[in-house]
């Protein structure tokens, strides 16, 4: 069951050109997960997450210079590279300033006819923040249907509100499973569960998800394996995380902005609909870049740890990244206090597999000292 | 290109400027002796809001602080190895990895322990600037700490609501300041302050204009220890009176025939901070008869431009200027919060496409002959589209030289190498 | 009870046999190609040596990189739990190790049983490790050992810039052009080199004594540079640092 997912992941392209065909709808590319989907996803548009591939490139080195993370390159590589030359449109909700440069480099290099950029506030925890991303939805709204030259209406955005939520109570259901002594699913699974979420139309993405949860019952895949959190930046590296899981751990939760951070939270339905929608979004758990003067996240990974049972953390974060190399030593030592190990990993387009599987094993080793003496 | 040779001649102001900055370090270190109250935030922080509380409060503004340290080699390698020694990644903002190290070591770069600040007020566009404080707080205990988002999008597409957003942020600032600091808020002192800080961010851009004649009357290194002034206390009434007197001398200078250098050859701006610790990288450009009349960096940082009525980009008209004289609150912080919105070192934060407008104008009105990029691995947001700015440029036709380096740690800065850039560049500008 | 553990390292490979648990033999091979090979050579010349027989052997622990190899032993541990392991046997008093090997550099706190307390490993870049060692001897055109000594003879301090290996072979080369003494621009680089390494041993706390082993351990500026970054007057060496994690390893519970 979990190959439908998979194979989503590994032929996304295909999957939003096939998508395109079937409904005459545009597809747009997002590069950060601030996007309001839900006003995209009312207008009939399929909102994709513009992610990389996790191979070696040499397109973008005019382009963004060498000192921001490997991700927002690998990004823009996909662009340059034609992967997704069926886009009619890409939208920044802005976001750090590494990925934000994969958005201009884009606008600039690979021109489609609809691209635009949100000023999404970085101040979530100031009150003003709500009117004014209101606002900002609201003018996002107008360009649409501008473009589109079709009218979004109060209904489109209802229904799109229903999906969305839908998808996100169905994947807190997948991930509560996890929190079981028999978990029912790898990291792994999950991670393909999640990011897919993020490439096919949810609709779709919820009855698939649906069946796919009604299989766990009774799976248990735990296997007296060390219980693992990972926290930090973007990740999707399968590579990585089938690494960590093919040694004596499994992952049973993330702090992702692939993972849980996407779909944490729900729209509450109110009749300023793009209110309701500015509000999920300021209240979401927070992006790094967004989160200050309080470190909101912290609470989060703690409530993490104690409701998913776990043993020890794998802090990752993209190379170079600023907001993420700001907050970690604050992670680290707050796992700490609460008795919880942590091990810090840098990704990079790629990864060096045989070298982070040394650590990763001596982590676990640390964690399992007992068996050893 | 000539070969006249100029007269040049030190400063008259310089010691002025000299004073003003060491004042400035002694008065944050001994407000409290005499109970006033010493705050802390960023060079673009709107620092004008916190002299509403009174004329004894003062501030400690974290990049210009970090630049000191960086100049001193020794003292910033302590510094940035305190820092990694405590988890923080060696590629954070050079800057803050300074702050931070003066704070851990419990070291003054002006003498004596870190004086901790009773709060923070800072202002965030780079993703780094409240994360900054946020550190600090961590480091130094909870501060209380207020910090205004003002990311929301290009001047030349500012409105209503986005102007309410930085506007509302501010007046909420201005509540808790009373509450944190237990004073009364005096409207009249918030006049004068954003009046001034107008004042001195308009005559800086003036200052910046005047290096528009040919031969330039300052060089960028000799700006670096002017501007730095409204790095630090833009809303000073001494500042904004210093950076009058500064517009005169320079003025007379060019009726003089004053030059920054002997033999200016080659007229170039940079970009981004430079490699503190290597402003000889300057001197190096003088031996060829180059000189840097600035970069957008010192003009937009803290200049506050508008186009002038015979298309040129000049001095934004300040408020008495204007005729405008405030009435209450709100409309003064909105005005405030209008002013710097238009700070031309903002716009490149949303499209590089804006640097590389801004760029264009300045190498034709200042009559340039090149831009030096410095890739900038110490600054995410000023080296923000550095790489597009340069393909921007080069499709413009304009000569462009780049060389990577890092304005806060000098352990990725590579002297040699870069020398035999600007060797290469000045060759190819048929210098040599 | 005869236990063997093998450190199958990328450059030699490390055998300690353990007669209920004191040494009784330990041998050194350089790592072939063939690394499975190499284990089976090291460890018959450490039997041999101490006149035992394969048979003997109750349990074989394998370390290092190229522990997987090993296809004959019972158990596998990671380098950093090895590390531990054998340098407690070695100096009971030791609770910080430094392990500088060609191409990664360690710092492991421990426990006082061996069981490691924490660990950090330096990312992706041959600054802090041996490699950068022998590259800057190589730009200085002086042997790998007369390097490492000749740092104790310098009189002034001057500080290296640039961090990276690229940078700083260019910065050793202005240097030497300027004229400056050898010895100075050594030492300038193993304070270099300490210091990578110092962050690194913060990160997971100093706590005395601290024993530094792996090849750099054989080089006395950089402990001397070390000793005077960590401001502490004692560093601990084993005799023979080398064989310390197949130690570990040999010591381990199969």
């Amino acid at each position: 069951m979990i190959d439908i997912f998979k194979d989503w992941y590994e032929h996304r392209h295909d999957y939003a050109k096939e998508w395109k065909k079937r409904t005459k709808g545009e597809v747009v590319g997002y590069f950060c997960t601030y996007a309001p989907e839900e006003i995209m996803y009312a207008a009939g548009i399929l909102p994709v997450r513009i992610l990389g591939s996790h191979e070696p490139q040499d397109v973008t080195e005019p382009h963004i210079f060498g000192m921001f993370c490997p991700f927002c390159r690998d990004c823009l590589a996909q662009g340059l590279k034609g992967r997704f030359d069926y886009l009619g449109g890409i939208m920044l909700s802005q976001s750090c300033l590494h990925l934000r440069q994969s958005y201009t480099s884009w606008q600039i290099n690979i021109p489609v006819p609809f691209s635009y950029y949100l000023p999404m506030p970085h101040g979530v925890q100031s009150k003003r923040a709500y009117k004014y991303l209101r606002n900002e939805l609201e003018t996002f709204k107008k360009a649409v249907e501008k473009w589109l030259g079709k009218e979004i209406k109060d209904e489109d955005i209802d229904r799109a509100i229903e999906i969305y939520n839908k998808n996100r109570q169905l994947l807190h259901k997948l991930y509560a499973l996890r929190k079981s002594s028999k978990v029912p699913l790898s990291g792994m699974e999950a991670m393909y569960v999640t990011i897919t979420s993020q490439m096919v139309d949810k609709a779709e993405h919820n009855e698939m998800l649906e069946k796919y949860i009604n299989t766990l019952t009774d799976r248990d895949v735990t296997n007296d394996r060390v219980r693992l959190i990972f926290v930090g930046s973007e990740d999707d590296d399968i590579e990585f995380i089938k690494m960590v899981e093919s040694l004596p751990a499994i992952v049973v939760v993330d702090e992702h902005c692939t993972g849980s951070r996407y779909f944490w939270n729900e729209v509450k339905q109110d009749d300023d609909r793009l209110m309701a929608i500015a509000a999920r979004y300021i209240d979401r758990p927070a992006c790094p870049a967004k989160d200050w003067p309080e470190l909101t996240r912290l609470d989060h990974i703690v409530n993490l740890v104690k409701d998913y049972n776990v043993q020890g953390a794998v802090l990752i974060q993209q190379k170079f990244c600023d907001p993420h190399e700001f907050d970690m030593p604050v992670i680290e030592k707050k796992l700490k206090e609460m008795g919880i190990p942590s091990y810090n990993i840098e990704f990079d387009v790629t990864v060096p597999i045989g070298q982070f599987k040394i650590r990763i094993e001596a982590f676990l080793e640390m964690l399992r000292a007992d068996e050893l003496f | 290109m000539s070969n006249t040779v100029y007269k040049t001649e030190p400063l008259k102001s310089w010691e002025k400027a000299k004073e003003l900055r060491l004042q400035y370090y002694k008065n944050y270190a001994e407000a409290k002796d005499k109970g006033g109250i010493r705050w802390a935030g960023g060079a673009w922080t709107f620092d004008a809001i916190p002299a509403g509380l009174g004329n004894d409060v003062h501030s400690l503004t974290s990049e210009p602080y970090a630049a000191s340290i960086a100049f001193n080699k020794e003292l910033s390698l302590k510094c940035l190895e305190a820092v990694e020694s405590k988890g923080w990644a060696r590629d954070i903002c050079a800057y803050i990895r300074n702050y931070w190290g003066s704070v851990i070591r419990n070291e003054y770069a002006f003498g004596g322990p870190f004086p901790v600040p009773d709060f923070i007020f800072q202002d965030h566009i780079c993703c780094s600037h409240a994360k900054w404080y946020q550190v600090v707080r961590h480091l130094e205990g909870d501060i209380p700490m207020f910090c205004v988002d003002i990311s929301v999008g290009p001047y030349h597409e500012l409105n209503d609501s986005r102007l309410d957003y930085v506007t509302g942020q501010l007046m909420d600032g201005i509540e808790w300041m009373e509450k944190v600091t237990g004073r009364t808020y005096n409207d009249e002192k918030l006049f004068e302050a954003i009046y001034d800080e107008c004042r001195t961010t308009s005559v800086w851009a003036e200052v910046c204009c005047l290096n528009k004649h040919v031969p330039a009357p300052l060089d960028e290194k000799t700006m670096y220890s002017l501007y730095v002034l409204a790095t630090l206390n833009k809303h000073g009434k001494e500042i904004a009176d210093y950076y009058e007197e500064l517009r005169d001398e320079v003025k007379d200078r060019i009726a003089r025939g004053i030059a920054a250098i002997p033999e200016e050859k080659c007229r170039l701006i940079t970009d981004t901070q430079p490699p503190w610790g290597f402003l000889n990288v300057y001197r190096h450009l003088e031996k060829y008869g180059a000189v840097s009349v600035g970069s957008l960096y010192v003009f937009g940082l803290e200049g506050i431009w508008e186009e002038q009525e015979d298309g040129s980009w000049g001095p934004r008209r300040t408020p008495q200027q204007l005729g405008i004289t405030f009435k209450n609150r709100e409309e003064a912080v909105r005005f405030y919060a209008d002013w710097n919105l238009s700070k031309p070192q903002w716009q490149h934060f949303y499209d590089p496409m804006l640097k590389v407008e801004m760029m264009k104008r300045i190498y034709k009105e200042w009559k340039l002959n090149g831009i030096i990029l410095h890739y900038n691995r110490g600054c995410e947001g000023l080296s923000v589209g550095i790489a597009e700015t340069r393909l921007g440029l080069i499709k413009a036709g304009i000569p462009v030289m780049t060389y990577e380096g890092n304005m806060g740690d000098e352990r990725e800065f590579d002297e040699t190498k870069t020398f035999a850039r600007i060797d290469a560049f000045m060759e190819s500008l048929s210098l040599k | 009870m005869i236990s063997a553990g093998i450190d199958l390292g990328a450059k030699t490979t490390k055998v300690v046999i353990l007669a209920d648990n004191k040494i009784v033999s330990q041998c050194l091979e350089l790592t072939g190609i063939d690394q499975a090979q190499t284990a089976e050579k090291a460890l018959s010349n450490a039997l041999e040596k101490a006149n035992l027989s394969r048979d003997a052997v109750n349990f074989i622990v394998a370390t290092g990189v190229g522990r997987n190899a090993v296809s004959f032993a019972n158990k596998e541990i990671s380098d950093v739990a090895a590390d531990a392991r054998g340098i407690i046997y070695l100096l009971p008093d030791a609770r910080t190790v430094i392990d500088i090997g060609a191409e990664e550099g360690r710092a492991i706190k421990c426990f006082a049983d061996g069981r490691v307390q924490d660990f950090a490993i330096n990312e992706k870049c041959a600054a802090g490790a041996g490699t950068f060692v022998e590259t800057m001897a190589r730009a200085l055109e002086v042997d790998v050992e007369e390097f490492g000594k000749m740092s104790l003879r310098s009189t002034n301090t001057i500080a290296m810039n640039a961090q990276c290996t690229v940078f700083a072979e260019s910065e050793v080369v202005s240097l030497v052009h300027a004229k400056t003494a050898k010895e100075d621009i050594s030492k300038a680089i193993h304070d270099a080199i300490a210091s990578r390494i110092i962050s690194m041993v913060r990160r997971v706390g100093v706590e005395e004594k601290i024993a530094v082993i792996g090849g750099v351990a054989k080089n006395p500026g950089f402990i001397d540079s070390l000793k005077r970054g960590l401001e502490i007057n004692e560093i601990l060496i084993p005799d023979e640092p080398e064989f310390t994690g197949a130690l570990g390893a040999a010591l381990t519970k199969a």
